[in-house]
């Protein structure tokens, strides 16, 4: 079981590999929206420090949203999606799988490259570490939580801004703490509080984001 | 209906199905033993793809059940669920990965081990042992079709739901479907088949025609 599980998360990373156009086009997305920031405001680096952990992690979360609508589309589109539905394995287990392969293809090169922005934003040391590991943890929550809107809205032709409005809402506790990690590490504050509420966030996400997320698969493929 | 209903019988009991408000599906009754084929016809528009996906569970009935092993399938969807091939209009091809690929993601769903070999011998006999390592996304529609049905002779499952599974098929591809039809009823499968073309007279056919009653 858990042999197939690991070459059904296989084929997933493969597929998405090969079209290298779905994880590029998010990265590149998120590296021009924060290189953008220190052109709009100046080289000021007080200015751009201060504004680092908003533009990092705003940057991030529209990457993701950008990149979570399809999750699920190219599957409804190919008929692939009834078969997921016939599996031998839970469909839970399934989605979790996808999550996890869509999790490394798309979230892991964010995180990868976002010390390089911080130095564009001119974080030290000791925050650039602790931006890579906010976005670690918060990520996750991320591509769970989109997951559920995502697919909701798979039997609907073009939904264009319908799910970005939908998921975003979800996104801010996320969003409060990752960038309060930040905002605590360059005050030298302690910053266990905010690392154990993401950690939370994960875990619960991780708990009930898959199943939330097949339900409603199982709905969409009730029309 | 003489036979007497056993354990693997697939028994369809009065399902009526409502879309946008209109009964598009009334008083529909059959069953299928094991070994038997189920033949679908009616007009285009119908409902014959309906009452497919409502036979593999996809759908749920407004009215009416669907009874395998004496429990209606609703209550046990995701059990009954995996006794289910389906081939519907979308062929559930991925697109980014070869021939090979797509039947080995196929074993991993079905939890069963991929062995080459076998996998080879299936693609032969679809006839698409030359292409193993295309990408699908540059077959045709006729090679989708046949690797779609390849799926029926790579994994074993009791009940095969089929929806125009003849679509875009040459002669030798619906001679080679007519094959694993009659081995699947031979060895006891229910198969249940929308279709316009004549199947092979030599399966144990039961025809239900759809609209008769709305006509």
């Amino acid at each position: 079981m858990l042999k197939s599980l690991l070459t059904i998360t296989h084929q997933e990373i493969v597929m998405t590999l090969r079209q290298a156009y779905s994880w590029i086009t998010p990265l590149l997305f998120f590296v021009i929206v924060v290189c953008l920031f220190p052109l709009a405001l100046g080289p000021d680096e007080n200015t751009l420090n201060k504004v680092a952990p908003g533009i990092i992690w705003v940057g991030a979360l529209l990457a993701i949203v950008m990149s979570i609508g399809n999750i699920f589309r190219s599957d409804a589109e190919e008929g692939h999606l009834d078969l997921l539905l016939l599996s031998a394995h839970p469909l839970t287990l399934l989605v979790l799988c996808k999550l996890i392969s869509h999790w490394i293809t798309h979230c892991l090169p964010l995180i990868v490259i976002s010390p390089l922005l911080g130095i564009l934003l001119h974080l030290n040391i000791h925050e650039e570490s602790v931006l890579v590991i906010s976005l670690l943890l918060g990520t996750p929550v991320f591509v769970l939580l989109g997951a559920i809107g995502s697919a909701l809205v798979v039997g609907i032709r073009s939904h264009g801004l319908l799910l970005p409005i939908l998921i975003m809402p979800l996104y801010i506790p996320v969003l409060i703490f990752g960038t309060g990690s930040m905002i605590a590490a360059s005050a030298n504050l302690p910053l266990a509080s905010d690392f154990a509420m993401m950690g939370a966030l994960v875990l619960i996400s991780l708990a009930f984001a898959p199943l939330l997320t097949s339900a409603a698969l199982r709905i969409g493929a009730n029309q | 209906m003489q036979t007497t209903p056993t354990e693997q019988t697939l028994v369809i009991d009065h399902l009526r199905f409502e879309r946008n408000n209109i009964t598009l599906l009334d008083q529909i009754h059959s069953t299928v033993n094991a070994g038997e084929l189920l033949q679908v016809r009616g007009a285009n528009g119908c409902g014959k793809s309906t009452l497919l996906r409502l036979l593999a569970g996809y759908l749920e009935p407004h009215d009416g059940a669907i009874f395998w092993q004496n429990k209606s399938i609703t209550e046990q969807r995701e059990c009954y669920q995996q006794n289910i091939h389906y081939v519907g209009h979308r062929n559930g091809i991925k697109s980014t990965l070869t021939v090979a690929e797509n039947l080995k993601l196929q074993c991993a769903l079905s939890n069963i081990r991929f062995e080459p070999t076998n996998a080879q011998a299936v693609l032969k006999k679809m006839g698409l042992q030359h292409i193993t390592d295309k990408h699908a996304a540059h077959l045709s529609a006729g090679q989708l079709r046949r690797l779609a049905l390849a799926r029926l002779a790579l994994t074993p499952n009791k009940i095969w739901i089929l929806d125009e599974p003849t679509t875009a098929l040459d002669t030798e591809g619906q001679t080679v479907l007519n094959e694993l039809l009659t081995q699947h009823l031979t060895h006891g499968g229910i198969a249940i088949v929308a279709t316009h073309q004549d199947l092979d007279k030599s399966h144990p056919t039961k025809m239900l025609h759809l609209g008769a009653a709305n006509a």
